[in-house]
């Protein structure tokens, strides 16, 4: 466990230098001021003036899903190069003639860059639901599991593209993080909105990450009119088989694979 | 029980054979050059004694055990021949991690971090960020880290790279001072006058295989010194 914590803050360090994480805190502060602007304006319909409790819970909910799976897509962006560049330049072997388990090594590496990704998830979606809680009467306790839900898929995306990054090139495991995070939200909007279907889309819903669907239960008290569909412990269940298989599935990777240099 | 062992040992990359059934082995307090030409397989050797990769075939052993597994690498120093240490790092911190992973703790630690920073002549380095620092002084860096911890296995690849000559000198009397308090030394180098120095006995591969092995003046013949009996096994192994 030592060996762990002080190698997950070494690679929360290197995280921290790289320069993506400049562009990420850019697009978070963009983001900030976007919520607040709009939380902070007068709406009318019809030339009507309409108060934003009005609007509140879909708009939030659409909100706090598009950020929260942006930071999950993020963890997969970091986590694709974050290991790989430790062997591609031979750095990894010097910590690995210590006796530190390769298991050890490769799950800091990954806990560091999803500090990052947790980091600005904290941020994006406290300061929304914060935000909406105060200009739009939002609750604000169902943020708490949607934040949770975010944290779990970013751990199973960035493990996914983290064990991939053993086998493939940086842009592929990027290209990969994208795909995984969109098919399997689309698979999961074309289940909740169709739950009767039996398609292609249904069994990636099923088989899948629940990165949505999970969200969008935890969200369920936002929304007025409309009961999410789906059922909670199932969700809940395959999002952390997905978050602790991922790291699983780097940790055997990483013990099987030779080092280079 | 031997310090570090390779029986029969055999590495395939495809095609490529890098190691072909070399075998040696190394008692705790003894040092060996390893000595060939450039993809010779000495570097293949030292990445199988650390547990980097795993034979094709053979057998591999450091301190006992299986090089995979963690334990077996405690009480083990190593300098690789591309030593990549991080930019941003002081040197100071950079040897307190290294010294944390070997499994120093508090007082020890950093006693034993301002010897070998004293020792390597690092001790006025070691506020500095490492990407400050000249190749030379990396090499040093380099060797603090594997010498941290008092290790009792020392496996150097190319040791005196980048040094000048006063660091090579130096170098030497750190790898003999290793060997004074028991300490068993696997030296892979191009340098023959230093392995002769340092090491009992040397190990000569060339193209996977071991052609030649033993104490330097069993293997160098009347009138010869090490480098003429170098090109002569290597030279008849590439013949044969």
């Amino acid at each position: 466990m030592r060996h762990f914590l002080l190698l997950s803050g070494e690679a929360l360090r290197d995280a921290g230098r790289r320069r993506i994480v400049i562009v990420v805190v850019a697009v978070s502060l963009l983001s900030i001021m976007m919520i607040e602007s709009c939380t902070g304006c007068e709406m009318q319909v019809n030339g009507e003036p309409r108060s934003l409790e009005a609007f509140a819970g879909y708009t939030g909910a659409a909100t706090y899903l598009v950020l929260g799976l942006w930071c999950v897509v993020l963890a997969g962006v970091l986590a694709a190069e974050h290991l790989a560049q430790t062997l591609a330049d031979g750095s990894a072997n010097l910590t690995l003639s210590r006796p530190v388990s390769r298991a050890t090594f490769a799950l800091a590496r990954l806990a560091g860059a999803l500090c990052i990704a947790l980091i600005t998830a904290a941020v994006l979606l406290g300061t929304t639901a914060a935000l909406l809680h105060t200009r739009g009467g939002l609750a604000i306790a169902p943020a708490i599991p949607a934040a949770l839900a975010v944290a779990l898929g970013a751990v199973a995306v960035g493990g996914i593209s983290m064990a991939a990054s053993l086998a493939l090139p940086r842009v592929a495991c990027v290209m990969l993080a994208f795909f995984l995070v969109a098919v399997s939200s689309i698979a999961n909007l074309v289940t909740l909105a169709s739950p009767e279907s039996r398609g292609a889309m249904f069994f990636i819903d099923q088989a899948g990450p629940p990165l949505l669907t999970s969200v969008a239960l935890a969200l369920d008290p936002w929304f007025a009119e409309v009961t999410v569909q789906a059922h909670a412990g199932s969700v809940w269940g395959r999002l952390a088989l997905w978050a602790l298989g991922a790291p699983a599935a780097l940790a055997l990777a990483f013990q099987r694979i030779e080092l280079g240099r | 029980m031997t310090a570090l062992e390779l029986a029969g040992a055999v590495k395939r990359y495809g095609a490529r054979t890098a190691l072909d059934g070399v075998s040696f082995s190394l008692a705790p307090g003894e040092a060996l050059g390893l000595l060939g030409p450039n993809g010779a397989g000495k570097t293949t050797a030292l990445r199988l004694l650390l547990g980097f990769s795993r034979p094709t075939a053979g057998g591999v052993s450091l301190r006992g055990g299986d090089p995979w597994r963690p334990s077996s690498r405690r009480g083990v120093g190593y300098l690789p021949e591309r030593l990549v240490l991080p930019e941003r790092m002081r040197v100071a911190r950079c040897l307190a991690l290294h010294g944390s992973l070997a499994g120093l703790r508090g007082a020890d630690r950093d006693q034993e971090i301002a010897e070998v920073l004293a020792l390597t002549g690092l001790a006025d380095r070691a506020r500095e960020r490492i990407g400050n620092l000249s190749k030379g002084l990396r090499q040093r860096v380099g060797f603090a880290q594997a010498l941290l911890g008092r290790p009792e296995v020392l496996l150097l690849d190319e040791p005196t790279s980048g040094l000048d000559p006063i660091g090579v000198r130096d170098a030497r009397t750190w790898m003999l001072a290793a060997r004074e308090r028991g300490c068993t030394v696997l030296v892979s180098s191009h340098v023959l006058s230093e392995v002769e120095r340092t090491c009992d006995r040397v190990a000569i591969l060339h193209e996977g295989r071991l052609v030649g092995s033993g104490p330097v003046d069993e293997l160098v013949a009347p009138g010869e010194n090490l480098e003429d009996a170098f090109v002569r096994l290597v030279e008849s192994a590439g013949a044969a």
